[in-house]
């Protein structure tokens, strides 16, 4: 991983599609003097379920691939994340540790806000928390749809007589 | 003094005493005032549901007192158990902040106070509180975090009796007896609640809770489950 020089949000043309992106100016501001541009070669983890939440990672170009994993080291795929999703908030608000492993599928640039900033901005830009209060609602009904379709999909095994 | 279901009801938000403990409803004086206003608080006897998966959000359902089960459904009718709601949850909650139909059933399990916002005053409510919208935050990490754990659970352990393993150990650590030589669990969900909850059938959960009996790893002291053998439990919830 290494580090490219700073590059402002004002400056991406991709802003307004995106969800998070498209914030109000003084908001935008304020998230442009916290983050930093990191870039992660294709397979290179992000951050590591069980990890201490040390920020968040908003994806500005690439894929990210999200697993879980079992003690036995059996891997399961959650989902793929896309530019525009903002990666670890649940970890950095609640869980305080990554609930999940991410690993980047292609060279994929990232813009890392840490944690203790990350809380100081939402706290002052409502409009932010709201934007992050939709992306967690997204991330949550997709996180059921994948509980209802290993739950109640599955089809049974054969009973064992 | 009669209470409705035999619920001694909380009538305002700022005397409570429950509320430093819980994430939602520790708000600042000015944010808890207006909530205040907007809530109605209301009683449910045991059983009663709450709102159903796939309804239109009516508000949200912030749970004071009592136990409430969530759970998803398939086409075919079979039931997933999600969670065991506990008070200060905020039931409904992705629901009413994205417009979209709820995505869980909830069903009481106890007798429970609730306290319900309608929608369009919920979301005023965070319009105006910088502070209910960070708490609105944490708790929808909070919610993800749990799916992300069932969806590890449900997709990455093997077999019904190590889902068992590790659901009995999990309330163990919820409940704080995890710490104890012999830990103890008041099981308020049947065998067919169990079976729900970890993608199964009650028979089979019938016959696992007598299987551990038998090898003296767990025995029932009336409507209380005595952990007699930790380690074996944790090596069934570790086998897959």
């Amino acid at each position: 991983m290494d580090s490219a020089p700073r590059q402002s949000c004002f400056e991406c043309q991709l802003r307004p599609d995106r969800l998070f992106c498209d914030l109000p100016t003084d908001a935008l501001e304020a998230f442009d003097s916290i983050k930093s541009i990191a870039r992660y070669p294709r397979g290179v983890l992000l951050f590591q379920e069980g990890q201490t939440a040390r920020g968040i990672f908003v994806v500005c170009e690439g894929r990210i691939k999200l697993s879980v994993c079992s003690e036995s080291g059996k891997r399961l795929t959650l989902r793929i994340a896309n530019a525009g999703e903002v990666l670890g908030t649940s970890a950095c608000l609640a869980a305080g540790h990554y609930e999940v492993t991410a690993e980047a599928l292609d060279n994929a640039k990232v813009a890392v806000v840490r944690r203790k900033e990350l809380l100081k901005f939402l706290r002052m830009h409502r409009e932010a928390c709201m934007q992050i209060v939709h992306l967690l609602s997204q991330d949550l009904h997709t996180a059921y749809d994948r509980v209802r379709s290993l739950g109640l999909g599955r089809t049974r095994r054969a009973r064992v007589h | 003094m009669l209470s409705p279901y035999g619920l001694d009801i909380i009538e305002s938000c700022l005397t409570c005493k429950m509320r430093a403990d819980r994430i939602f409803c520790d708000l600042n004086t000015g944010a808890l005032q207006s909530f205040e206003a907007i809530k109605y608080a209301t009683a449910y006897p045991k059983g009663a549901v709450l709102f159903v998966e796939g309804q239109a959000p009516r508000g949200i359902f912030v749970l004071c007192k009592g136990r409430v089960k969530l759970s998803i459904c398939a086409t075919d009718g079979k039931t997933l158990i999600l969670k065991i709601a506990e008070p200060g949850e905020v039931l409904g909650l992705s629901a009413t902040v994205s417009g979209k139909p709820y995505e869980l059933t909830a069903e009481t399990i106890d007798p429970c106070q609730v306290n319900f916002v309608k929608r369009e005053d919920f979301l005023r409510f965070l319009k105006d509180n910088s502070d209910a919208c960070f708490k609105v935050a944490e708790q929808l990490s909070d919610k993800y975090n749990n799916a992300c754990h069932e969806v590890r659970s449900l997709g990455l352990s093997h077999s019904a009796g190590e889902k068992l393993a590790k659901l009995l150990l999990e309330w163990t650590s919820r409940n704080g007896e995890s710490v104890k030589i012999e830990p103890r669990l008041k099981l308020a969900l049947t065998h067919e609640e169990i079976a729900q909850m970890i993608g199964t059938s009650r028979e089979t959960v019938t016959r696992l809770f007598a299987d551990l009996k038998k090898r003296q790893i767990v025995q029932s002291k009336g409507s209380t489950l005595v952990i007699r053998n930790k380690a074996a439990l944790k090596a069934l919830a570790t086998s897959g």
